[in-house]
């Protein structure tokens, strides 16, 4: 369960990191935060290529649930500038 | 329904406090930072739930229990039979089944030659000679083999990288692995094994858990007997050097 440990380690450090330096940036967009929180989730999920095949199943599943609110924020973003 | 175990728990308890903390501070103290931040803790919260799922149910200890076991019973059977000679790690090719490993009963200068699969018994007749026979055992390597996803192809990166998986991924039994091929011997370093080394009459018999994984899935790989020449433990890591017969 060590890669477990690790993965989350990670992104959990990521994520923090991510919102005290946007935060020290003055960001004050929600869709920014989600968007980055997203792509380095995905990035960290596919780094980490030796999971076995059951935890991948069920990654592949969050990311698919994750990048489905992607594409959601930027729909709206595309229906924002085009009204 | 959901395997109670701490990804489980940390994940549900991440789902309530991101939840929380994202809705009071999106609808009634319209922070944007710490409403980021209740979506940070609701994504940690998604992959905590998706891993606690394939943690297994059986405990460490129930494994190491039923692995002791069948440990104990090979070392006992091996020890009073009085055999010395090293074993040899055949494909499943030869086995007709799995990767399995033949101890043979007489200890020879030259390793035997198999030509034909070996019928699935523990005693087995593997040449013409009297002496030609041998026990054929199931091995930490021939279940570990059977996790692997697909079987590697015969090169030192295939090896490492299902080693890996197997080993990391799989298993967690090692920080990371590396394999190098030159003519008939097979290198491996396993970096950081949190596996204990024991030097019994059975383990200098069979190698080291390690030593029979990293045997079985290259004796799959090269789909060739292989034999374990050298298992040392040197700081921090496992170095086990293979032969590849035939």
């Amino acid at each position: 369960m060590k890669i477990y440990n690790s993965y989350i380690l990670t992104i959990a450090a990521l994520l923090l990191l991510t919102t005290v330096i946007l935060v020290a940036l003055g960001q004050n967009a929600l869709d920014v935060y989600y968007s980055i929180y997203i792509v380095e989730a995905l990035v960290v999920t596919e780094l980490y290529v030796y999971f076995n095949t059951k935890a991948r199943r069920g990654l592949n599943l969050v990311s698919a649930v994750l990048f489905g609110g992607f594409l959601l924020i930027l729909s709206l973003q595309v229906i924002k500038t085009l009204a | 329904m959901l395997n109670k175990n701490l990804y489980t728990w940390s994940g549900l308890g991440l789902l309530i406090a991101g939840s929380l903390l994202s809705l009071t501070s999106y609808f009634i103290l319209l922070i944007t930072w710490l409403t980021a931040l209740g979506i940070s803790m609701l994504i940690l919260s998604f992959i905590l739930l998706a891993l606690g799922r394939t943690v297994p149910k059986l405990s460490p200890e129930v494994s190491a229990l039923l692995l002791q076991t069948g440990i104990d019973n090979l070392a006992t059977l091996v020890e009073e039979l009085g055999i010395k000679s090293k074993a040899i790690y055949l494909p499943s090719s030869i086995t007709n089944s799995q990767p399995q490993a033949l101890i043979p009963l007489h200890t020879n200068s030259s390793p035997p030659v198999i030509t034909k699969p070996l019928p699935q018994r523990l005693i087995v007749r593997y040449g013409t000679s009297p002496d030609d026979t041998g026990l054929l055992l199931t091995t930490v390597g021939t279940t570990a083999t059977s996790m692997l996803e697909s079987t590697p192809g015969p090169t030192s990166a295939e090896l490492e990288s299902a080693l890996t998986s197997l080993f990391v991924g799989i298993l967690g039994v090692a920080d990371r692995t590396r394999a190098t091929h030159h003519e008939n011997y097979i290198s491996v370093e396993i970096y950081n094994p949190r596996i204990e080394n024991k030097t019994t009459w059975f383990h200098q018999c069979l190698g080291g858990p390690l030593a029979s994984v990293v045997a079985s899935v290259a004796a799959e790989a090269w789909n060739k007997p292989v034999t374990i020449k050298q298992e040392e433990y040197p700081r921090g890591r496992c170095s086990i050097e293979l032969e590849v017969l035939g």
